[in-house]
């Protein structure tokens, strides 16, 4: 399959900013060494070259449909990006606890996926906020959002066609951003000549998905679990964190090492 | 420049609202139009061969501009080459609108925009920030940026 690179390169050149880089250990498949790259994060694309401002890129990796794990019995300060049966993991190895956790929590809320659950569920806070702002309520309008009364109004809302086609005419940032106008119900409407369920519809490339232990959220409605989906991933968060400052406690006994074996 | 192929593939593969048979044409003299299916799958817009089940070639739809050519024809324009652009030839106006519509919808950038400007409202309007909940009020990518007017503009003339 071709991956137009040029579209990716330039979109990485372009105005708008880099949601993290640095420099990272990425492990190498075959001989399972690290070499040193320097990583760039932007939307849901990672990218890796040898050095800041090469303007040869190594590779890119686009962050769908992947885990991000914290995997310290590979080296320390490791984690792994893991694509699932079948699909690669991709490892990594950051310089202390603070590089590392701050790459897992950039990557686990890169994913377009995840921006678009984010964005759906301020959409509605931001609708019932103007509609209590509107009714005149003196006390504050958000409450906090609990597992058991998380609603999720399935309305699609967003921006109507005309302030989108608008929005979408600017090749670089626009430098005023519009309101979505008043929400319309978006009714999913099939186009009248929809191509047979075919191949490019869910179709394994080795069969049927496995139930995959690892997996617990296949299979679930994104629209109704956000909250679940972010208190998964959160966990994950909390842990790095919760550690790290354990880690930071027992600092001074740590003998003095090499953290990376690199042969 | 090495990506991870087999997952791309893989991802083109999961479930689409936005998958078509488009006639396709591509940006160069003598491209012509080739009947293809054509599926938008997050900031993705893959291209198949019909039956074929790895997608031809993948799009990023970052940096690009959708616009209507007529009552039945989009095209983007990638990399500022305003010149070069995608054709796709839809089956009906309706149709037509609807992929321009969405494409623009998939861009990341598109969404980290709405994303900031719900962030911003929020908190004007309730006092608090609606990312602090998730834990993630630092990350860069939530960031208003300075250049940025956070006005909302009238669009009752659009």
């Amino acid at each position: 399959m071709k991956l137009h690179e040029k579209i990716l390169t330039h979109y990485l050149s372009c105005t708008s900013p880099v949601d993290k880089e640095g420099y990272l250990y990425k492990k190498k498949e075959r001989n399972a060494t690290y070499q040193r790259r320097w990583c760039v994060l932007k939307a849901n694309l990672l990218f890796y070259q040898e050095r800041p401002g090469d303007r040869h890129l190594l590779g890119v990796i686009v962050l769908e449909r992947c885990a991000v794990r914290r995997a310290e019995s590979d080296a320390q300060f490791a984690f792994s990006l893991v694509f699932g049966p079948g699909l690669k993991t991709y490892r990594f190895a950051a310089v202390d606890r603070q590089t590392q956790e701050s790459w897992v929590k950039a990557l686990l809320s890169a994913s377009h996926c995840y921006l678009s659950l984010l964005v759906r569920d301020l959409g509605r806070q931001y609708e019932e906020a103007k509609q209590q702002k509107g009714s005149g309520e003196s006390r504050s309008s958000i409450s906090p959002l609990k597992p058991s009364t998380y609603s999720f109004l399935f309305t699609a809302q967003g921006p109507t066609t005309a302030a989108v086609v608008r929005e979408g005419r600017s090749n670089s940032d626009s430098t005023v951003l519009q309101a979505p106008p008043k929400p319309t119900k978006v009714v999913a409407k099939k186009s009248p000549k929809l191509w047979h369920r075919r191949n490019a519809y869910v179709t394994p490339l080795n069969g049927p998905a496995p139930l995959y232990g690892e997996w617990p959220l296949v299979g679930f409605d994104p629209l109704e679990d956000f909250r679940k989906l972010h208190d998964y991933y959160g966990q994950e968060v909390k842990k790095a964190r919760e550690e790290w400052l354990r880690s930071r406690q027992t600092e001074e006994e740590r003998s003095d090492e090499d953290l990376i074996d690199l042969g | 420049m090495r990506f991870n192929e087999k997952e791309l593939v893989s991802l083109s593969r999961q479930p689409s609202e936005m998958a078509a048979e488009l006639g396709m044409k591509g940006p160069k003299k003598g491209d012509v139009v080739k009947k293809r299916l054509v599926k938008l799958v997050v900031n993705f817009l893959f291209y198949f061969r019909t039956d074929e089940e790895e997608p031809i070639g993948a799009l990023l739809l970052e940096q690009c501009r959708v616009e209507r050519e007529d009552s039945q024809t989009f095209s983007i324009a990638f990399l500022d080459e305003a010149e070069r652009k995608y054709l796709f030839e839809c089956d009906s106006e309706e149709q037509c609108g609807e992929w321009v519509d969405s494409i623009i919808k998939a861009s990341y950038e598109f969404m980290r925009k709405n994303l900031i400007f719900y962030r911003t409202e929020i908190h004007r309007l309730t006092g608090k920030d609606p990312l602090e909940q998730y834990g993630i009020s630092d990350e860069t990518r939530f960031q208003v940026s300075n250049g940025l007017q956070l006005m909302p503009r009238d669009t009752s003339s659009l």
